[in-house]
This record gives structure tokens, C-alpha cells and sequence, in this order.
């Protein structure tokens, strides 16, 4: 067996080349991120609630401020330091709720029959064509903002994207050998589902949850730009650019800091999604889900 | 090929009819008492019931939905609590931003990137295809309000070309208008080209390792007459989709873009009558736009089967 394995794999260097090289800069990039939210619970160089008249709209570069302050006082790497809590919560709050629902309905649809199939994959269609950031304006207003509605809204919108894409990667495992095996060994459809259909989709799994990660700072960071996702004492880098805009003028740096956050982050997870999509999936094709 | 159109339908009536039940009970079963909070504070018990009589807010919810439905179809889409002005004229004010501005948009992304996707699919593993692809990898980690704010900050503050928000009227100052929305369908126009170009380059890089692009090669057409006489009705499939599902994100992007730069569109005015809580305007509004998003997926179901007939008769 061992002796066959080698040869059966073509062998692609420079293509290989490439993946390698997004995976590091996503990796790279998504563990800062991550460092930066988790020393915020252990240091922050100034509290990013608390105004300092005396140090208002202090430049970047100071002394204690290397970012500078806000209008307030507020030190600004300090306030994006706890922002990047909020993206982590919101964005990876929506898309694991997705990821769980989508998992459910996703195996159901693939497992369980012709008329299960047709009437989650439909209900799945109609869900994706509802525009979700019209949609999430309501949903706040009605529900009242903050973090929860937030998340909230962003795993309904995602959930029909996960169901879809787990439902066709567990329909082309279900046609393996091992799964007829399976059966005629006599194993149920809940054990077969959770022994040999989920270890073999959770490359999918892990992707699309990197991408929709993601997707959902960037529309958390929308809807707290438009006022109706978090709000302080929580800090959001979209609240932060709606702040900027509103308080000082767009030509501000204070409107850059934030941008280049979001930029960053969702830059390194788009990628580390794309540099495993090739690393634990290679029969898939490189493409944009 | 009419049972394909038939299918399509029927998809598109039921979506519409789960999408109209879903804001209503959204709306509806969180707003409290309609009536009472239209008023304010000091209105008396009576003329809160009066009020609810009025416009129906006493009945029954599914009373209340089904007579909705009846009057959209009908063509009213209800009136403001307040102003008693229509629905369908406050919504068609505001089209004349909020359309020009999408559109505008879609097409400008469109018009980018379905040259440049093509040009990065045809030099894949060179560097200009590799620098490509990575600059559409950053546009689209880009949040559409912030390059709608650098934008504005580069072309509005600091060259003086044009208003960095604002919005002039039509038919008052035409020149004026299109300068106002040039820099939101800028913002808009690339952001959705940085995402159409990913799909559209591996479209391309689909078809042009078909079968049928090689045979056209080999019988002596160039490679870019094989991929223009050949391969673009078949890359033309998958394209089509994408701007079917893109048009769900190109709404969400034309709301906060008119936020971004204070157009007086179709959102400003859903976030007005949230806070007001004039709930009819909000759900017929809200409705309206999520019937032209399903409609237009209806479209490229159609469009869909026409191009390619193996899909019309599989279905």
C-alpha cells in the first residue's frame, strides 16, 4: 500500500508553490489578529471608554498615543485593540451558529430522502436570494442593536451558504465504497453520518467557516458603521469609521486606522480559506464560493 | 422549455410568498403595539384605538397579512401614518438615486472586470496574473464604506474635483446630479470588480481547458478567436449566475455607500421610518426590494436555461 501511495499523487510544483505562499501570509496575518484580541484582555495602553478632554484629537505619533486619540481623548489603538474583540465574537458568533444549523440541515438534505432534499435545498434557495443587509437594518431597528441581533442576523443570512455547500460534499461522499460498506455491516444512518461522513466533509467544513469568518466582519463592520450593530461600551471598527466620518471629517487619519484593521484581517482569513481549500481539498477546484 | 419557465415560476411565487411572510412576522411581531407608539406618550387610550381602527392594526395578524398581500398586488402599497403620502410615491422619489446609483455601479464592475479577469485567466503563473489576482484578493477585503471615505477624501478633499456627499436633484441641476454620483459608483464599481473578477477569471480558466477551445485551436484560430468565438458563450453561463447572486450584495453596498456619502436614497428612507415606526412603509419598501432581487434571479434562471439547453431540459 505504502509503496503505491507516492506515485498516485501527480506531482505539481510550481501550483503547490503558490497555495503555500497564501496559507503562510493567511496564517501569518489571522494569528496577530487573534494575539492582539487576547493580550486586550491582559493590556490595554489606556482605558478606550473613558475620555481625556486634555488629550483630544491628539496626532498620531505621540508620546503614549502612537496612533493618536479621538475627539474625546480616547487612545486609538487602544479602542481598535477591543475592536478587534467585537469582529472576533460577531464574525465568528455568526459563522459558527451557520456552521452548526448549516451542518444539520446540510446532511438532512443529503441523507434523508428525495422530499426532505427538495424542501431544504428550495427553502435554502429563497433565504439566499433575501438581501441580507436590507434585511439585518429591520431586524436591528426592531430587535434593538448590539452584538447578539447582530450575530444573530448574520448567521441567518449565512446558513443557507453552508447548507448548500455541506449538503453537495456529503451527497459525493455518500456514493463512496466504505459507505455501502458501512451499511451492509448493518451501522445506522446517524453512525455512518457522524463516523464517515463528517470527518471526510470537515475540510469543507473548516473552509467555509474560514471565509464566512470573514464575511462577517466585514458586514458587522457595515451595520455598525450604519448605527445599528454594536454599541459602546463595546467597540466596533465600523463604529469607529461612522464616528470618525461624523466627528472630525473623512480627511482625518482617524479614518484610516480602522479601515486598514478590517483590511488586514479579513484579507488573512479570505486567504488562509483559500490556502486550505488546496491543502485539504486538492480535488476541488480553486475557485470563490 | 416551458416546463423549465413553469418550474422557475413557481419558485419565484413561493419565494415571494415565504420572503412577505417572513417581514411581516419580523416586523410586525416585534414592533408592539403599531397604534400607541406612532402617537407618542401623551395620546389618549381613544384616539389610540381610533388610530389602530383606522388602518386595520386591530385585526387579527393574519387578517392583517392577507389584506397586504391583496393591496400590493393590487398595486397599493399603503400610506405613511403621519404624512399620509403614498408608499409608492415616497419609493419613487427615491429610485431616482438609489436605481442610477446600483446600476451604475453593477455595470461599472462589470465593465472592469470582465476584462481584467480575463486577462488574469490567460496569464495565470505569470506575475502580471499573480499581481492581479492578489490586488482583486485585497479589494475584496476592502469594507465598501471605506473606499467610499478614501475616495471621497482623495478626489472630494484633497483635489477639490467633486462633493464628497450631498445630493442635488435631477431635474434642478442635472450636471449636478451625475457629479454626486460619481464618486458613490466609483466606491460601489470597484469593489464589486474585485469580487466579480475572482469568479470570472476561473470561468474563463474553465472553459479555456475545455475540449472544444482546443479542437478550435487546433483547426488554426488563434487562441483569442477560439476564447471570443468559442469559449464566450460558455464562460457567459457562469458569469450570468454570479451577477444573479452578486445583486443581493450590490443592494446591501448601495445602502451603506448612500449612507457614506448622505444620498437621500431608498435606505436613508428606511432607516427614517424605522425610527418612526411607520411599520407599513417599512414592509412594503422592504418587500419591493426583495421581490425586484428574487425577480431578477427569476431572470437568470431564464436566462440561464436559454443559454445552455442541457440545463432547460434536464429540469
Amino acid at each position: 500500500m505504502s509503496t503505491i501511495a507516492p506515485t498516485a499523487r501527480p506531482i505539481r510544483p510550481k501550483r503547490r508553490l503558490q497555495l503555500n505562499a497564501s496559507l503562510v501570509v493567511g496564517v501569518a496575518l489571522t494569528i496577530g489578529f487573534l494575539v492582539i484580541a487576547i493580550v486586550s484582555f491582559f493590556w490595554l495602553p489606556s482605558n478606550p471608554n473613558i475620555p481625556v478632554i486634555k488629550d483630544r484629537l491628539l496626532p498620531p505619533g505621540t508620546a503614549g498615543h502612537l496612533l493618536g486619540t479621538d475627539v474625546l481623548g480616547r487612545d486609538v489603538i487602544a479602542q481598535l485593540m477591543v475592536g478587534s474583540r467585537t469582529s472576533i465574537l460577531v464574525g465568528a458568533g455568526g459563522a459558527s451558529i451557520a456552521l452548526i444549523l448549516g451542518t444539520i440541515t446540510g446532511l438532512a438534505a443529503a441523507a434523508y430522502g428525495k422530499i426532505a432534499d427538495e424542501l431544504i435545498s428550495r427553502g435554502a434557495d429563497i433565504m439566499l436570494s433575501i438581501p441580507g443587509m436590507v434585511t439585518a437594518l429591520v431586524l436591528a431597528a426592531t430587535m434593538g442593536s448590539g452584538a447578539l441581533t447582530t450575530i444573530l442576523a448574520l448567521s441567518a443570512f449565512f446558513t443557507p451558504s453552508f447548507t448548500r455547500v455541506i449538503r453537495s460534499a456529503a451527497l459525493s461522499v455518500l456514493q463512496e465504497d466504505f459507505i455501502t460498506a458501512a451499511r451492509l455491516y448493518g451501522r445506522g444512518k446517524l453512525f455512518i453520518l457522524a463516523r464517515h461522513v463528517l470527518p471526510n466533509i470537515a475540510g469543507v467544513m473548516i473552509v467555509q467557516f474560514t471565509l464566512y469568518f470573514a464575511a462577517g466582519i466585514l458586514t458587522e463592520a457595515g451595520l455598525s458603521y450604519l448605527g445599528v450593530g454594536v454599541t459602546r461600551p463595546q467597540i466596533s471598527w465600523g463604529m469607529m469609521l461612522n464616528e470618525a466620518q461624523q466627528q472630525v471629517g473623512i480627511s482625518s487619519p482617524l479614518a484610516v486606522w480602522p479601515g486598514l484593521a478590517i483590511v488586514f484581517v479579513v484579507l488573512g482569513l479570505n486567504l488562509l480559506g483559500d490556502g486550505l481549500r488546496d491543502v485539504l481539498d486538492p480535488k476541488l477546484k480553486r475557485r470563490t464560493a | 422549455m416551458t416546463i423549465y419557465v413553469l418550474r422557475k415560476l413557481a419558485f419565484f411565487v413561493g419565494a415571494v410568498l415565504v420572503a412577505s411572510l417572513a417581514i411581516f412576522l419580523l416586523i410586525r411581531g416585534a414592533g408592539g403595539n403599531v397604534a400607541a407608539i406612532v402617537l407618542g406618550k401623551d395620546a389618549t387610550a381613544d384616539a389610540i384605538n381610533a388610530l389602530a381602527h383606522t388602518y386595520g392594526l386591530d385585526r387579527p395578524l393574519p387578517v392583517q397579512y392577507v389584506d397586504w398581500i391583496m393591496n400590493m398586488l393590487s398595486g397599493d402599497l399603503g400610506q405613511s401614518f403621519r404624512t399620509k403620502e403614498s408608499v409608492a410615491d415616497l419609493v419613487t422619489d427615491r429610485l431616482s438615486v438609489s436605481v442610477p446609483l446600483a446600476l451604475s455601479g453593477l455595470l461599472l464592475g462589470l465593465i472592469i472586470a470582465i476584462p481584467v479577469g480575463t486577462y488574469a485567466a490567460r496569464n495565470v503563473g505569470r506575475p502580471s496574473g499573480a499581481l492581479l489576482a492578489l490586488l482583486s484578493q485585497i479589494g475584496v477585503a476592502v469594507p465598501v464604506f471605506w473606499a467610499g471615505i478614501l475616495l471621497s477624501v482623495l478626489f472630494g478633499v484633497r483635489l477639490g474635483w467633486l462633493p464628497t456627499g450631498g445630493w442635488t436633484d435631477w431635474t434642478a441641476d442635472p450636471v449636478g446630479a451625475v457629479r454626486s454620483l460619481v464618486l458613490p459608483v466609483l466606491s460601489l464599481g470597484l469593489i464589486m470588480a474585485a469580487v466579480l473578477i475572482r469568479y470570472i477569471r476561473s470561468a474563463v480558466l474553465d472553459v479555456m481547458n475545455q475540449d472544444y477551445v482546443r479542437t478550435a485551436r487546433a483547426v488554426g484560430m488563434t487562441r483569442t478567436q477560439a476564447l471570443l468565438q468559442v469559449g464566450l458563450r460558455n464562460a457567459l453561463l457562469p458569469i450570468v449566475t454570479i451577477v444573479g447572486l452578486q445583486i443581493a450584495e450590490l443592494i446591501g453596498g448601495t445602502v451603506i455607500i448612500e449612507m457614506v456619502f448622505s444620498l437621500p436614497g431608498l435606505s436613508r428612507m428606511i432607516l427614517a421610518n424605522v425610527a418612526a415606526r411607520e411599520v407599513i412603509v417599512v414592509q412594503s419598501t422592504v418587500m419591493l426590494i426583495i421581490v425586484f432581487v428574487i425577480f431578477v434571479n427569476f431572470v437568470v434562471d431564464l436566462l440561464y436555461g436559454i443559454l445552455d439547453p442541457r440545463i432547460r431540459n434536464s429540469a
